[in-house]
């Protein structure tokens, strides 16, 4: 009767993220969540279940398949986990007249786990009042008709979540930012366009945008800042250091934040951090919640998570010399977690080290691995 | 080597030793010393364990009517547990964590004598469940070491040994083991490694900066992590995490969540096994008469005379100036990288909410 969770992954929708986001046309860390969202909002209305462990293994094949298309985009396997974890506690909420907590549950393991993170009694909606009955035979649907229209709103807030992070984030920027200070930034993150522009309503402030050769994000991103008023600089990579010693603040964004409190950004991010270090400079990261990954660094120390197209670096003109080097394009940094002091999120202010206790409350640790 | 140290120490984690002579016949005939020891013969029980482990026979064979006495004879047999044993801080944790359980247990049990059967259940249940602690511990440490990584470890522990051989079985590691000092376990550790066939090279615990540069992390159990997120450890960890931090290497503490302790020391000085003796200066040749203290124990250049220490090749500490040394030292949060426990990788700072939940209703 269910649907195969197979067939749910094979479906049209979900195929078609698949290819768009192997050959790289959805990319971004918010646009691949937010197609992601949507895949999943197709795949479970349609999808039939009778319990919540198929609706888990559908939702789980999904993510699956849209992870081995492109591994690269962390939020894509971010927005599956957020979905299920979200449903879980739905489907928690539903059943908990049945299982009320009785002595038995009540273990010496249990009581360690009472220190667990968990989001605070505002998740907790009043009295559920959906009476769920799994595996009726008599009526297989009845399952799915009482927990989808709840899981469709849960798909819903996240994705109201998604189209209204950079607004969010930016509510807090008048108080970060202050009159006269000079703000470094590399590269263009729109939280960080978003956050700076929302500043520029309060106070008055300089921007040094770096470009962050050799995908120049910096030039829209002083074109665009300048156009909307505020007093805008752009200056080459080499110049960071040198220019250092007069920023009173870095703000840079993020592709994604690691449970360790460690970052992936944009090339240039990490030298940026560094001259930061070395003159005491704040370094803050804008950043939403969806970029939130249940990983810890391992070993991309040295190298990047993901290289582009060597062409900007060395063309195919200069044909004596490509085939006699090697040339790499890396476009992300790792920044390391004692970098960064602060990460802004739409979810409030956070550093480093508070990072895995955030991930810890968004997402199941089950679902940590596909 | 070993007959150096054969001597000394018996039990793994160096509780052996009845230093206090009174004797506490514990609650009505049962001996709550006795059971402790009993449980700790056995190789894969840590002293928190024993500790659950003998306050649960305790409660068997306590005659306490009500949750209050109870919980009183739980509290004098911890304190007659700690009074007993040299180094009472693996112990006092398991003691905080079982107390802190029964306090919390719901009452809702038909009559005392169930609910106490109950308690002893779950004592027992939970000491049958946390041997496995570790063998989750070495899947999520596996996760964090890659091929041929060189790793960097002090003393003996139980957790890190099987996380090591349990890597040995998919990734090609070698290690360094540190002697550790004064007790030697390091050659415990280097003997089960070895004989596993994982390439292993004992290290001074002088020469762990000059190894340092070669190695890709340091792994290191406890014997508790307090809630500052620090670790208390086999002397000489400190060290190791201050120079691991200066190359700029990570430093990983492995323990299982039942070392979770609620301490926060802020410095050597603040650990419970301190005592004024410890690393004190000689005193005044008139007073160190009475305590045997020799004239300049510090600088035994020369073969030592042969009192206590006949058997002691030259240039070793004789007994004496050992015992002044600490056994544990305090590693502070902000060198620890990671900590991982059977409740998941943590950050330091992760270890204190734990602690925090876990007591909050107390």
């Amino acid at each position: 009767m269910a649907t195969e969770p197979q067939t749910a992954a094979g479906q049209r929708p979900v195929e078609a993220l698949a290819a768009k986001l192997r050959r790289r046309q959805v990319v971004g860390s918010r646009e691949t969540a937010l197609e992601t969202v949507l895949v999943l909002r197709q795949v479970v209305t349609k999808a039939r279940f009778q319990n919540i462990n198929q609706l888990v293994e559908i939702i789980r094949s999904v993510g699956q398949k849209l992870i081995e298309a492109q591994p690269k985009e962390h939020t894509v396997g971010n927005t599956v986990r957020k979905l299920l974890h979200h449903v879980r506690e739905e489907y928690n909420n539903a059943s908990k007249g049945e299982a009320t907590t009785s002595a038995s549950s009540f273990s010496i393991a249990n009581f360690v786990l009472q220190g667990q993170p968990r989001r605070q009694a505002a998740g907790q909606k009043a009295e559920s009042t959906l009476v769920l009955k799994e595996d009726d035979s008599d009526d297989p649907d009845s399952f799915a008709r009482t927990l989808k229209p709840v899981v469709m709103e849960a798909i819903q807030d996240i994705l109201d979540e998604l189209e209204t992070v950079y607004d969010n984030i930016a509510k807090s920027a008048k108080d970060h930012i202050h009159s006269d200070e000079i703000i470094l930034t590399i590269g263009r993150s729109k939280t960080v366009e978003t956050y700076l522009k929302s500043a520029a309503h309060y106070h008055k402030f300089t921007v040094i945008v770096v470009e962050s050769g050799p995908s120049y994000g910096g030039h829209d991103m002083a074109c665009s800042l300048s156009s909307s008023g505020v007093s805008t600089f752009l200056v080459p990579d080499s110049s960071i250091y040198a220019l250092m010693s007069r920023v009173s603040k870095v703000i840079l964004g993020a592709h994604t934040i690691l449970a360790n409190g460690g970052m992936f950004a944009v090339t240039g991010s990490v030298l940026t951090a560094t001259a930061a270090r070395a003159h005491s400079t704040p370094v803050m990261v804008c950043a939403g919640q969806f970029k939130l990954t249940p990983l810890w660094n391992l070993y991309h120390e040295y190298g990047a998570l993901d290289f582009a197209d060597p062409g900007s670096v060395l063309g195919f003109e200069e044909c004596d010399l490509v085939d006699k080097v090697d040339v790499v394009n890396p476009y992300y940094d790792y920044v390391r977690p004692d970098l960064v002091d602060v990460y802004v999120t739409n979810d409030g202010d956070h550093p480093p080290p508070s990072i895995y206790r955030l991930v810890k409350e968004s997402y199941d640790d089950e679902d940590n691995e596909f | 080597m070993n007959t150096l140290y054969s001597n000394s120490t018996v039990v793994p984690s160096g509780n052996a030793n009845p230093i206090n002579d009174h004797d506490d016949a514990g609650e009505r005939g049962f001996d709550v010393y006795r059971a402790y020891q009993r449980a700790l013969a056995d190789e894969d029980i840590s002293p928190p364990l024993a500790a659950i482990h003998s306050l649960t026979e305790l409660v068997t064979s306590s005659n306490a009517g009500t949750m209050f006495e109870l919980v009183r004879a739980l509290n004098d047999g911890a304190e007659t547990l700690k009074k007993r044993v040299p180094n009472p801080i693996g112990l006092t944790a398991g003691c905080e964590l079982f107390i802190g359980f029964v306090t919390l247990f719901p009452h809702e049990s038909a009559s005392f004598s169930e609910l106490k059967r109950e308690i002893v259940h779950q004592g027992k249940s939970y000491t049958s469940q946390a041997i496995k602690f570790r063998t989750k511990i070495a899947e999520l440490a596996l996760g964090f070491i890659k091929d041929d990584s060189v790793i960097l470890t002090h003393s003996y522990s139980r957790v890190v040994t099987q996380a090591l051989l349990h890597a040995h079985t998919r990734k090609r590691i070698s290690v360094y083991v540190t002697e550790a000092r004064p007790r030697g376990l390091g050659l415990k550790t280097y003997g089960l490694l070895t004989a596993a066939g994982i390439p292993c090279t004992v290290v001074l615990d002088s020469a762990v900066a000059y190894v340092m540069d070669q190695v890709d992390f340091v792994l290191v159990g406890s014997e508790a992590v307090v809630e500052s997120g620090g670790l208390i450890n086999a002397v000489g960890s400190n060290q190791m995490a201050i120079i691991a931090k200066a190359e700029n290497k990570p430093f990983y503490a492995l323990a299982e969540s039942y070392k979770f302790h609620r301490l926060f020391p802020l410095s050597q000085h603040d650990l419970p096994t301190h005592n004024s003796g410890i690393l004190s200066f000689p005193h005044s040749m008139n007073r160190s008469a009475t305590t045997q203290t020799r004239a300049s124990p510090r600088l035994t250049d020369d073969v030592p005379d042969g009192s206590a220490s006949a058997s002691l090749p030259q240039r070793t500490m004789t007994l004496e100036q050992m015992n002044r040394n600490p056994d544990v030292d305090y590693t502070r949060p902000d060198l620890i990288s990671l900590v991982f426990s059977d409740v998941g990788v943590l950050t330091p700072e992760g270890v204190s909410q734990y602690l925090v939940g876990m007591f909050a209703g107390l």
